[in-house]
C-alpha cells in the first residue's frame, strides 16, 4: 500500500499543498510546529477519516479558513495498492440545516463516489506510531479500546460494521434508558434496541478475542527482542460482560474473576455468546432503567498488558511501556499484512528520539521492507545514517514542503 | 451595500432549503427578478397551496388533496386491500408505486422510532396501523421500514404489536441494489442478502 500523490486545502497550516511521494523511505524533517505532524495526520485520516489528534473535526479546518462564509477544508489521495490506484477525498465543511443553522459535515468519497465514513476502514491502510501514543500502555482503558478498534477495523471489515451497530444500538438504547429513568414508560421498548445491540456486542466481543490473541502471538517475540530476552509479553482480554464468567446475583452484575485467570474467548460461538448476552442485557433491566444508561458491554472492556505478569498500565516504567508500545505497534504491522498480504504504510512521528540507536536500528530492519515508510524527524542526526542516506527527504516549513538533501545542507 | 428587504428575505428562505447555499439562493432570487411577474405569482401561489391545499389521508396517512380523503389509493376499488405496505414517508410510497410491483394499501408511518431524536412509538402513526388492522380486511401487513438500524428497531416494535392480530407479517427482503455489481456492493448488504436468501 502506498500514497502516490497528496493534495491539501486548508487542512490546519496547510493553505494549499500539493505533492507526490515515492516509493520506500521518506523523511519529513524542519523545525517545530511546521507541520511534519499534521502531514502524517492527513495521511492517516484516509483511514477512518477521524483524527487521533484532534477532539473534533472542526480543528482540522485551517484557522484563517473558520472565519470564511463558508469554511472548508479538502484532502484529496491518490493511493496504490497491488489491486491498482484509488482515489480518496475527504471534505469537511459546514452546511445549512433546514432551520438555517450552520452544521458541520464530513463527506467521504471513494473513486467519486460518495460513501459513508463507516465504509472507510480497509480501503486504505496505515499504522501511526505517536510519542503520546505511551498512553495506550499508561491511559485510561477507553484509549486501549480506541486502539484496538482502530487497528482491528483496518484488518476485520466484520469488526468494523460490528463496531458501529454496537455504538450505534448503544447510543439508542441510552437515550431510551435516560428517557424510561425520567419520565418513566414501558420497558419493553427496549427490546427493539437489546437484539441489535446483543447481535452487535457479541460480534465486537469475538472479534476483539480473535484479534487479541492474534496480535499476541505476533508481539510476543518482537517483545522479547525488544527486551533481549528478559520480558515477557502476555495481553489480556478483560470483557465488562464476560461470557465466561459466572451469571451473577439478583441485581444481575457477574462474579469478577480473579485477575490473573487467563481465559480463552475464541473458543465461544457467536450465537451462544449473543443470547447469552441478550438475557444478561434483559436481566439487568431494571437496574439499567435506574441508572439511565447500559451497565456492562464491550464499550466498558479493558485491555491489559503484562509483562513478566505485571500489569503496565499500573506498576510499568516508562521504558517498559515505550518497549511494550513498540512491540504492539510492529505486531500491528504484521498482523494487517497477514490479513491484507499488503504492508501497510507506516507514519512515524518522532519515534526514532524515544528509543537508544540499538533499536533505531533493529526497528528500521524491520521495517526496511515496507512498501513506504514516513518518518518525521526535528533533527535527522537522530536516524541512522544508513537510513538518511536511503531516505527521500523534504523540509517541511511553514505548511509548505520542498525537497531537501540533509548531506548538503550540513556543508 | 445592503439589499433591499424582500430581496435578502427570499435569499434567506431559499438557504433554508436543503442543499442550497447563499451563492445558489442569491442566485435563484436575482433569477426571479428577471422572469415575468406572472411566472413569480404561479410559484408563489403554488408554495401557499402546498399546505393550504394538502392533508393526511385520515386512512392512510399519506399525503393527499383535501377534498379527497380517503386519498386515491384507499378509494381504489381494484387495489387489494388484504395486503398493506407500511413504510416511513410518503415518498417512500412513491418509491414502492414506482416499482409497480405492489397493489396493495399503504401505511405512513411518518417517521422511525428513534429514541436519541425523542421519537418513540407514540410519536408515529402505529396505533392507527394496529387499530387498522384490528378492524380486519387485512391479511398481511409488509414491514417496508428503511434497512437502517432504526427502521429495523421500528419493524420489530409493529411485528410485535401486531401479534395475535392473526395476520401474516412480512418484511421487505434485503436485497443487493438492482443494476449494482456484487463485487462492489458492501459486506453488510451482501450479508444481509445472503440472510434473507429465498428459494428459486
Ligand atoms: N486548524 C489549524 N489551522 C492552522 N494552523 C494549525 C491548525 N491546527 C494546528 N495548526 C498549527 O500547525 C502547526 C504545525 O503543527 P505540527 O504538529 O504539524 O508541527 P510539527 O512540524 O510536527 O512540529 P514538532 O516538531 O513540534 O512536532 C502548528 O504551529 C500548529 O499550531
Ligand atoms: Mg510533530
Ligand atoms: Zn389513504
Amino acid at each position: 500500500m502506498r500514497i502516490v500523490r497528496l493534495s491539501l486545502a486548508n487542512f490546519r497550516n496547510y493553505i494549499r499543498l500539493e505533492t507526490a511521494f515515492p516509493r520506500g523511505a521518506i523523511l519529513l524533517a524542519g523545525p517545530n510546529a511546521q507541520g511534519k505532524t499534521s502531514l502524517l495526520e492527513a495521511v492517516y485520516l484516509f483511514t477512518h477519516a477521524r483524527s487521533p489528534l484532534a477532539d473534533n473535526d472542526r480543528q482540522l479546518i485551517n484557522f484563517l479558513a473558520l472565519r470564511e462564509e463558508q469554511p472548508f477544508a479538502r484532502l484529496e489521495a491518490e493511493v496504490e495498492d497491488s489491486n491498482g490506484p484509488l482515489r480518496l477525498e475527504l471534505r469537511l465543511f459546514y452546511e445549512r440545516t433546514t432551520a438555517g443553522e450552520p452544521r458541520f459535515r464530513k463527506d467521504v468519497l471513494v473513486n467519486g463516489v460518495k460513501r459513508k465514513p463507516s465504509e472507510l476502514p480497509g480501503v486504505f491502510r496505515a499504522l501511526l506510531f505517536l510519542p503520546q501514543e505511551l498512553r495506550v500502555v499508561e491511559g485510561a482503558p477507553s484509549d486501549r479500546r480506541r486502539h484496538l478498534d482502530e487497528a482491528a477495523a483496518q484488518a476485520d471489515p466484520p469488526y468494523r460494521t460490528a463496531m458501529w451497530d454496537y455504538h450505534h444500538a448503544l447510543t439508542q438504547r441510552n437515550a431510551l434508558l435516560r428517557a424510561l429513568q425520567e419520565g418513566g414508560g414501558d420497558p419493553s421498548q427496549l427490546d427493539v434496541w437489546d437484539e441489535p445491540l446483543a447481535a452487535a456486542g457479541s460480534a465486537l466481543l469475538l472479534g476483539r478475542a480473535r484479534a487479541l490473541a492474534e496480535i499476541e502471538t505476533l508481539a510476543a517475540p518482537l517483545h522479547r527482542r525488544l527486551t533481549h530476552g528478559l520480558e515477557t509479553l502476555h495481553i489480556r482480554y478483560h470483557p465488562a460482560w464476560d461470557p465466561s464468567r459466572p451469571a451473577g446475583d439478583a441485581d444481575g452484575l457477574q462474579h469478577e474473576l480473579p485477575i490473573d485467570a487467563v481465559v480463552d474467548h475464541t473458543k465461544w460461538k457467536a450465537d451462544q455468546v449473543r443470547g447469552m448476552f441478550l438475557d444478561h442485557l434483559r436481566a439487568t433491566r431494571d437496574q439499567a432503567v435506574r441508572r439511565g444508561l447500559t451497565i456492562a458491554g464491550p464499550h466498558r472492556d479493558e485491555v491489559r498488558f503484562l509483562a513478566n505478569g505485571i500489569d503496565l498500565t499500573t506498576y510499568g516504567s516508562r521504558g517498559q511501556a515505550r518497549t511494550a508500545i513498540l512491540a504492539l505497534k510492529l505486531a500491528e504491522v504484521e498482523w494487517l499484512r497477514a490479513r491484507g498480504g499488503e504492508w501497510p504504510v507506516l507514519l512515524l512521528d518522532e519515534v526514532f528520539s524515544e528509543l537508544d540507536m540499538r533499536r533505531r536500528e533493529d526497528l528500521l530492519a524491520d521495517l526496511a521492507c515496507a512498501d513506504q515508510v514516513f518518518t518525521t524527524a526535528s533533527d535527522p542526526e537522530m536516524l541512522p545514517a544508513g537510513y538518511r542516506e536511503c531516505a527521500q527527504a523534504w523540509w517541511v516549513e511553514g505548511g509548505t514542503l520542498k525537497p531537501y538533501s540533509p548531506e548538503t545542507e550540513k556543508s | 451595500m445592503t439589499l433591499p428587504k424582500p430581496v435578502s428575505r427570499l435569499i434567506e428562505q431559499f438557504q433554508r432549503l436543503p442543499g442550497v447555499g447563499p451563492k445558489t439562493a442569491s442566485r435563484l432570487v436575482y433569477h426571479l427578478l428577471r422572469v415575468p411577474e406572472e411566472q413569480a405569482r404561479n410559484l408563489g401561489e403554488a408554495l401557499l397551496d402546498l399546505h393550504a391545499q394538502t392533508r393526511f389521508c385520515s386512512v392512510c396517512f399519506n399525503i393527499t388533496d383535501v377534498s379527497t380523503d380517503p386519498c386515491a389509493v384507499c378509494r381504489d376499488d381494484k387495489r387489494d386491500g388484504s395486503l398493506l405496505c407500511v413504510v416511513e414517508a410518503p415518498l417512500d410510497v412513491q418509491a414502492v408505486e414506482r416499482a409497480q410491483g405492489f397493489h396493495g394499501r399503504y401505511h405512513v408511518l411518518h417517521g422511525a422510532i428513534s429514541p436519541v431524536e425523542g421519537i418513540g412509538p407514540e410519536n408515529l402513526k402505529i396505533g392507527e396501523l394496529v387499530e387498522r388492522v384490528r378492524k380486519g380486511g387485512v391479511q398481511e401487513v409488509i414491514l417496508a421500514t428503511n434497512p437502517s438500524m432504526e427502521g429495523e428497531a421500528t419493524a420489530m416494535y409493529i411485528h410485535r404489536a401486531l401479534q395475535g392480530q392473526g395476520v401474516r407479517v412480512t418484511r421487505l427482503a434485503r436485497g443487493l441494489p438492482v443494476g449494482g455489481d456484487l463485487e462492489y456492493t458492501d459486506e453488510t448488504t451482501l450479508a444481509k442478502a445472503l440472510e434473507g436468501r429465498s428459494a428459486m
